[in-house]
């Protein structure tokens, strides 16, 4: 089903007079929906969104429809798809109307509902996630492969095991080749300040943030909820150490919703509870400015802005300087709400691609070094920095990756 | 005494032979030699002149003459062959794991009480019984199957055997017979053909393809190989699902339901190597690779491979290619 | 209009296969199954033909537990009707019993159409839907990329593919069985929620086998392909293999 049919399907599909009415009934009874109606139509939400200029009902155009009883309208709209869940609009919403999780998800979730206008790559990743636990459609059983060759042991907890730290790894940062080096990196850190952990292995699942809950595959996620629950049941830890923002943003903020409380840490903030300990093993300089991208999922959703940037501050040598756009008003990567998937679908209405800025962004600053915290933003932003010829100007690193090496780590990786 | 008749179903098109006869033709010699077998090359057609003059390996090649036999109805076939099979007392049926073949085996099976084996890639004779070797599981499995009594029904892999030794030097005795069975009224009926649109590039005329695979995974990754063809003169081709999502015309599909080709290089990216698709490019001259499996099957017939990642890969060989230009 | 879609099940590739200590057979605890993917297309098909002609559609599954699972995507799908055929492990990939076994059931409900995928990938033995249309005396076509049916209902015209893109168009008397080669369109994305929904609200028809069986063939030995590799292996990181690679172009005159 081409993006482009959208339209003519939903006209001869009979979308219901009343559909308005049933859209809105279900979302107002979801935590937050209420909000929708609070809406002063400031437009601030599609001012603000980096994908504004694209669309023809940005968010409030969105709610003014609804209003109006004319979802049908939106339906017929390109604009949900467009959605990279950089959550700017809900950040900055002046009432607080929950914008990315209940007005994008849920209109997509309609529209999932009745099968119309999925783009074909999105629906391959949920169908690879529902089924292999993993957007890629890699064996669960891989999982773990990547510690094999860590080069430290990655102890794998089992059922009645117990650690104070249980390291949810991700589904990037397990399979994705151009994560695992950083996962690997972490894994070298945690050993090398003897942390008591353990990962979960093949046991673990997407935890669904990235492709699920922005998404509207409401089922998608509880079905992900349901198994990843019960195997933190099984095993016993004091708090969840997070690798990739996405995931943080699920366990630590949806996962209650749903029935299950975890003390949950991204690892930057893990790591910046440990500075001086850090300090006292940096044996290596990296001699770079550098300039930290915030990622959305670690700042806007959950306000974390100094951890990371605390932690590249115990590294010697290091010149941090901000970008323009920094901390709450960063620039997506444009990676987010499973536009991961989208990047053709995007492209073909946008035609300015948000990694491609955001570099460019970086390399003005006299940075040699765009570090980041969250794995979606090595391949996008690696990408942009190729096709926008700033190869060999500027490079992306995982924060991660930098702390292993500083502290001398990553000899034979 | 049990029969020793092999009997090749031959596959051809506008009066010419198609390449899968000439190899299901090799494959019955290979047993032919050993056992003392005889080989029959078996043609169902409306007009058999450019047919008979084939120097075929067969110890006969029998014609079927029939106006409904003309175009290709596999109603008309399944109602012709039985009898004619019989009447030739064959023991080993050759059929292509074809299009064509794959819907004859089960009627045609069925009503000679035939025990069928699909996708054969190896086939010998031991005494009385016959073994056979198929690839399944998209090559990942390999079956031996023992038909010991009975006529045996062979779905043969296209590329298996060499063709050339499907001919030889001297045509051999032909017969032309008529239907055994009124052809008159089936319940298919051939209407036409639709051919391809060919507005597109003819993928059999580029002398270099890179192929994408599902490994390519997104149809902005393409624009990537799309870049590495230009840079090296030649076109992208890919395979199946490639095209099913929509992100090349079909006319640009490699393999069993797409184009068969022979370029002087096959770059194959992120393509695993399944048999459909194998079919149509294992002839290529220099086959490399690229796919982070390394238990890929491409890599049996690849000449060279990697395991690197294609979409680290891509984008440095373009680069160095573009360098080769200024020597 | 009725029509019936025979859905299968095959180990799935993505896992590992695991071969069993009989030496001529999968593990049965190791095989992880997925829908044979044709049969997917043949149920997109289906119901496009549904939603055309307002058709019944009736999706049989064939195999263990995980065939229920599949009955409930499909019904999620569309699909009005689940029919549950089970078939012991060692007989899966039998289909001159599966068809013996599902002919009699068949016959008696009187289907227009019968849909199911012209190949699968595990298939050893003849396709099941040609043997399907011997034993219910119906004509047969394989192959098959869309069908449109005519308004009496009597006539199916189908697209059938051979190599190159051509296509031929066949008229097929109906009632008729079609092995599905792809549909129309790709087969359709059904949310988790709505199959989990289909799931708990279920209702199956089993299928009782009769006694009379037929055995196609089995093999004597299952093999994990070796990778023969013939492929002489570049290594070396994405740098030095690039370099190789022009170095083999740069000798053939390709660069």
């Amino acid at each position: 089903m081409s993006p482009e049919s959208i339209s003519l399907e939903l006209e001869t599909e009979g979308v219901p007079s009343d559909a308005t009415n049933a859209f809105l009934s279900r979302i107002l009874k979801l935590p937050g929906g209420d909000q929708l109606l609070s809406c002063i139509q400031c437009g601030m939400c599609s001012g603000i969104c980096p994908m504004g200029y694209a669309m023809d009902y940005g968010p409030r155009r969105m709610i003014s429809a609804l209003r109006a009883g004319r979802i049908e309208d939106v339906y017929r709209s390109d604009a949900i798809w467009l959605c990279v869940a950089c959550f700017n609009c809900t950040y900055r919403c002046p009432v607080g109307v929950p914008i990315t999780d209940r007005l994008i998800a849920g209109l997509r979730e309609e529209l999932l509902g009745r099968g119309v206008g999925v783009p074909a790559e999105m629906q391959a990743a949920f169908e690879r996630t529902s089924r292999y636990g993993n957007p890629f459609g890699e064996s669960p059983r891989k999982r773990d492969a990547w510690t094999k060759d860590a080069g430290v042991d990655v102890p794998v907890l089992r059922e009645g095991d117990s650690a104070e730290v249980l390291w949810w790894v991700g589904c990037f940062g397990s399979y994705n080749k151009r994560n695992q080096k950083d996962t690997v990196a972490l894994a070298r850190i945690l050993d090398a300040l003897g942390v008591d952990f353990g990962i979960l292995g093949s046991d673990e699942r997407c935890s669904g943030d990235l492709r699920c809950t922005s998404q509207g595959e409401e089922g998608l996620f509880n079905a992900l909820y349901q198994h990843n629950a019960a195997e933190l049941g099984k095993r016993n830890f004091k708090q969840v150490l997070v690798g990739d923002p996405h995931a943080y943003n699920a366990l630590r903020k949806e996962y209650p919703r749903l029935g299950t409380t975890l003390s949950v840490h991204h690892y930057t903030q893990f790591l910046a509870d440990r500075v001086s300990d850090l300090a006292r093993g940096m044996k290596k300089e990296i001699t770079a400015k550098v300039t930290y991208h915030d990622a959305c999922c670690l700042g806007r959703r959950n306000g974390e802005y100094e951890a990371p940037r605390d932690v590249l501050l115990t590294i010697p040598g290091i010149r941090l300087v901000e970008m323009p756009r920094n901390r709450e008003n960063a620039l997506c990567c444009g990676g987010g709400g499973g536009a991961n998937w989208l990047d053709s679908f995007i492209w073909q209405r946008t035609r300015v691609p948000l990694p491609m800025q955001r570099v460019q962004e970086a390399a003005k600053t006299g940075a040699q070094v765009l570090a980041i915290s969250c794995p979606l933003e090595v391949p996008r932003f690696e990408d942009a920095i190729k096709t926008s010829g700033l190869e060999g100007r500027l490079e992306v690193r995982e924060i991660s990756h930098m702390v292993a090496e500083a502290l001398g780590l990553l000899g034979g990786y | 005494m049990t029969s020793r008749e092999i009997v090749v179903v031959a596959e051809h098109a506008a009066g010419e032979v198609s390449d899968i006869t000439l190899e299901m033709l090799a494959c019955a010699r290979e047993i032919a030699h050993t056992v003392g077998w005889h080989v029959t090359c078996l043609f169902l057609t409306d007009d058999p002149k450019p047919l008979e003059a084939l120097p075929l390996a067969s110890d006969q090649t029998v014609f079927v003459k029939d106006p409904a036999l003309g175009p290709p109805n596999p109603a008309a076939y399944a109602r012709v062959l039985p009898h004619v099979l019989k009447d030739l007392s064959a023991r080993l049926v050759l059929l292509g794991n074809t299009s064509t073949g794959i819907d004859l085996a089960g009627p045609v099976s069925e009503a000679l009480g035939a025990s069928v084996v699909s996708g054969c890639v190896g086939i010998r004779s031991a005494g009385e019984q016959l073994l056979f070797t198929s690839r399944l599981c998209g090559g990942k499995l390999v079956a031996q199957t023992e038909v010991r009594e009975g006529i045996a029904l062979a779905l043969v892999m296209p590329g298996s055997w060499n063709r050339e030794a499907g001919m030889r030097d001297a045509v051999p005795p032909t017969g032309v017979r008529v239907s055994p069975v009124p052809l008159a009224t089936l319940p298919v009926r051939f209407l036409e053909f639709v051919e391809p649109k060919m507005e597109d590039v003819d993928v059999r005329k580029v002398p270099v393809l890179i192929a994408a695979g599902r490994g390519v995974q997104s149809k902005e990754n393409l624009a990537n190989v799309e870049a590495l063809a230009k840079e090296l003169g030649g076109a992208v081709c890919a395979t199946r699902p490639i095209v099913d999502q929509g992100w090349l015309p079909r006319t640009r599909q490699i393999g069993r339901s797409g184009m068969t080709v022979k370029p002087r290089l096959y770059l194959a990216l992120g393509v695993s190597g399944a048999p459909e698709h194998v079919e149509g490019m294992k002839d290529s001259e220099l086959i490399v690779a690229v796919n982070t499996d390394p238990g890929a099957p491409i890599f049996d017939i690849a000449h060279y491979g990697t395991t690197v990642d294609l979409l680290d890969l891509v984008p440095v060989l373009t680069e160095r290619i573009k360098g080769t230009r200024g020597d | 209009m009725k029509i019936a879609v025979l859905l299968r099940q095959v180990p799935d590739v993505v896992e590992e296969l695991v071969i069993a200590e009989d030496a001529r057979s999968l593990a049965e605890d190791d095989v992880m199954y997925i829908t044979n993917e044709a049969d997917e297309h043949a149920l997109e098909e289906a119901l496009v033909l549904k939603a055309r002609h307002a058709a019944r559609v009736t999706a049989i599954g064939v195999g263990g537990e995980e065939a229920k699972d599949a009955l409930a995507a499909a019904i999620a799908k569309g699909a009005d009707e689940a029919v549950f055929v089970p078939v012991p492990f060692e007989h899966r990939g039998d289909n001159h019993r599966l068809a013996s076994v599902l002919a009699p059931s068949m016959k008696a409900a009187g289907y227009d159409l019968i849909l199911t995928g012209v190949w699968a990938a595990d298939q050893l033995d003849a396709g099941l839907a040609g043997l399907l249309g011997v034993r219910l005396s119906l004509p047969y076509v394989g192959g098959v990329v869309s069908v449109a049916v005519d308004a009496p209902g009597t006539k199916g015209t189908v697209r059938k593919e051979y190599p190159g893109g051509r296509l031929a168009v066949l008229e097929v008397g109906l009632p008729a069985v079609l092995g599905v080669q792809s549909a129309e369109q790709p087969p359709r994305y059904v949310p988790v929620s709505k199959v989990a929904q289909a799931k708990r609200t279920l209702q199956l028809t089993e299928l009782t086998e009769p006694t009379v069986l037929e055995m196609g063939v089995r093999p004597t030995k299952l093999l994990k392909s070796d990778p023969i590799s013939r492929a002489e292996m570049l290594t070396g990181d994405v740098s030095q293999v690039a370099d190789q690679i022009v170095r083999l172009l740069r000798e053939r005159s390709l660069v």
